[in-house]
């Protein structure tokens, strides 16, 4: 693994058990994804995407095979150090957006740094900080639900970014917002990762993710079927 | 940050939180309302066995409770009595004599039980006047009148002004024989004891038994009940005679006192029932709100919340809910007009209760409230606890999610 690979899969199999009948979510996938990399994941419902992205950060652990991330074999970590492994390295952002509606938007994007330990006057920067960024200063007070679709999900964004991880994973983060609202984010997303070097995957359906993204990999039960460097 | 959250969660759902507020309140109210009426019953009759026959607290000749004697005797009761009256909390005292004789009006004759007491002392002490249920008190001084039974006065067919004719055996050994004038009939409320009991005047008494100065008892009356045992030990300190024995209520009158305990063993079970209700209406509000944000803690946990953190958020919430309710419940069982009036007329004038009966003793009573701290910090403790225990399944469940898993729940 070199210094510029991110994440490497080897031989990275995940399989389910339904009414004892095995299914086979992952049959074998090796990829290196380099550091920035804006690539996206895609392939039809059922062929792997959602179960890839999710071992890859943590969230689920592979039948068979290995992940590293950020030089950290992570599918031998206990839940404790992947939690912490999370928390510090990955940043997530989700179609429903996921995030506290109790919580104000700043007290959302501050969470995470908060169980990472920065001290409040940081925190309170990097969050007026990437409200700028995202383009919501002025909305730091107002809770998630006073909020559009489009808006909670540059929040997530942010949140996803301030803590600054090594890599954004976002599950299908344009199919709850309409089209004109989701190229917006796409070419938002798009220039944060160009500026701040970020690695970016995507697992999506969306046809402007995939034109947008600089390499598409598509999984077709399981496998890599296609895995393209785009212009 | 957790508790904020746990603390904006319980107005998230308004109508659940205030929902499953109510159930904590009105049960802490009845857990205080059970406790209060049971403790002001108990007190009610245990004053009324106590203070109004026997005594909170009784003192006699070491040995004398064991194995009645009428040699077994207090000596110089006079500053015994005045010593007891010093001590902290104790509002009177009255002196007894107890010995056994035969009782004889015209030609019926029964075995009676010879009472000698002090006619000012024990009117003080247990309003032994208003237990008259035919002619008049003793004399303040002695003038050789009797007060028998109801019991006694109905075998012996006695009427008022008629004379008794009592003997018995004198301390010196000599065969003590009187003849005393009946005053009065007394209804004790112990029927078994008024079959037997025939009252003289201490003086009399003490003439009659050969007993100059002394006496068999003392007994105490304490300002409040739930003093007793520290008087109890206040006197023991005070007399430091070893020939005196000084024993609380719960001592002298043990069959009653374990009466009184069995009984309260039911209220424990009336009140675990009322908790039991109240926990399952917790379980389920608390239950139904972490199964609607599984998704919410599936996201928690992957952004790298521990799951002790997550236990901890849906732990706050239930206390949360729980303090609030105590204090409300507080709030309503001691300051609410209504409530307060509520409390106030059962302390007042109770709840009529049909007559109830220990150990052969009948008791007209009724049911009266009683507002002590006991009343308030057992419901408190008991919903905290009890909301807590039952939260402890939930919290685990929302703890031990996985975070891919949860994320795809609706």
């Amino acid at each position: 693994m070199t210094s510029q690979q991110v994440i490497v899969t080897e031989d990275l199999t995940k399989t389910y058990s339904a009414n004892d009948v095995p299914v086979y979510a992952l049959r074998g996938i090796n990829l290196t994804i380099a550091a920035g990399e804006f690539t996206a994941i895609v392939g039809p419902s059922g062929s792997g995407k959602t179960t890839f992205l999710n071992i890859i950060s943590g969230l689920d652990q592979p039948t068979e095979g290995k992940v590293w991330l950020s030089k950290e074999l992570i599918s031998n970590m206990n839940g404790r150090q992947l939690s912490d492994f999370r928390r510090d390295n990955i940043g997530f952002i989700f179609q429903a957006y996921n995030l506290i509606p109790v919580l104000t938007v700043g007290e959302n994007i501050e969470y995470i740094m908060l169980l990472q330990g920065i001290p409040k006057i940081e925190r309170h920067q990097r969050v007026v900080d990437i409200l700028e960024v995202v383009g919501l200063a002025g909305y730091i007070d107002r809770k998630p639900p006073q909020l559009s679709g489009g808006q909670q999900q540059r929040v997530a964004i942010a949140r996803a970014m301030v803590s600054q991880p090594t890599i954004i994973l976002a599950d299908e983060p344009t199919a709850n917002l309409d089209s004109k609202t989701g190229s917006e984010l796409l070419e938002m997303m798009y220039q944060l990762n160009k500026k701040t070097g970020m690695t970016f995957v995507f697992s999506t359906h969306d046809q402007a993710v995939m034109d947008r993204a600089q390499r598409l990999i598509t999984l077709k039960d399981g496998l890599i079927d296609s895995d393209n460097m785009q212009e | 940050m957790m508790l904020k959250i746990a603390l904006r969660n319980t107005l998230r759902q308004k109508r659940r939180t205030i929902l499953t507020s109510l159930a904590m309140i009105v049960g802490f109210t009845l857990l205080s309302f059970s406790i209060g009426l049971s403790d002001g019953s108990y007190s009610f009759v245990i004053n009324m066995f106590t203070r109004n026959r026997l005594g909170h607290i009784q003192v006699h000749h070491r040995g004398y409770l064991d194995k009645p004697s009428l040699y077994a005797t207090i000596n110089n009761y006079q500053a015994v009595g005045q010593t007891i009256q010093n001590v902290k909390e104790v509002e009177t005292w009255t002196p007894r004599i107890y010995s056994v004789g035969l009782g004889s009006i015209g030609e019926k004759s029964t075995a009676i039980e010879v009472v000698g007491i002090d006619a000012v002392r024990e009117i003080m002490a247990t309003q032994f006047d208003k237990k008259i249920i035919s002619g008049r008190s003793l004399s303040s001084i002695p003038a050789k009148e009797s007060i028998l039974g109801k019991g006694l006065a109905e075998i012996l067919k006695a009427d008022i002004d008629q004379e008794i004719m009592i003997v018995s055996q004198g301390a010196d050994g000599s065969i003590a024989n009187d003849i005393y004038t009946v005053v009065g009939v007394v209804d004790s409320g112990d029927p078994l004891r008024d079959r037997m009991s025939c009252y003289l005047h201490i003086k009399d008494a003490q003439e009659f038994f050969v007993l100059e100065g002394r006496i068999h008892e003392i007994a105490v009356i304490v300002s409040d009940l739930s003093k007793v045992s520290k008087v109890t030990e206040r006197i023991k300190v005070k007399l430091s005679n070893s020939s005196l024995a000084i024993a609380p209520w719960q001592e002298f009158a043990k069959s009653f006192y374990q009466a009184m305990q069995v009984d309260q063993q039911g209220m424990w079970i009336a009140l675990f029932i009322i908790i039991l209700v109240v926990a399952v209406g917790v379980l389920n509000a608390v239950l139904m709100s972490v199964l609607e944000r599984t998704r919410e803690y599936g996201m928690l946990k992957a952004v790298g919340t521990k799951p002790r953190q997550i236990f901890w958020l849906v732990l706050y919430e239930v206390n949360i809910i729980a303090l609030a309710s105590v204090v409300i419940g507080t709030i309503l069982a001691l300051g609410f007009p209504l409530s307060t009036l509520i409390n106030y007329l059962l302390a007042i004038n109770g709840i009529a209760f049909p007559e109830i009966s220990y150990g052969g003793m009948k008791f007209q009573t009724a049911l009266y409230v009683e507002v002590n701290a006991r009343s308030i910090y057992i419901p408190a403790i008991t919903i905290v606890v009890s909301a807590m225990t039952v939260s402890l399944f939930p919290a685990l469940k929302a703890a031990l999610v996985t975070p891919a898993k949860a994320m795809r729940t609706h």
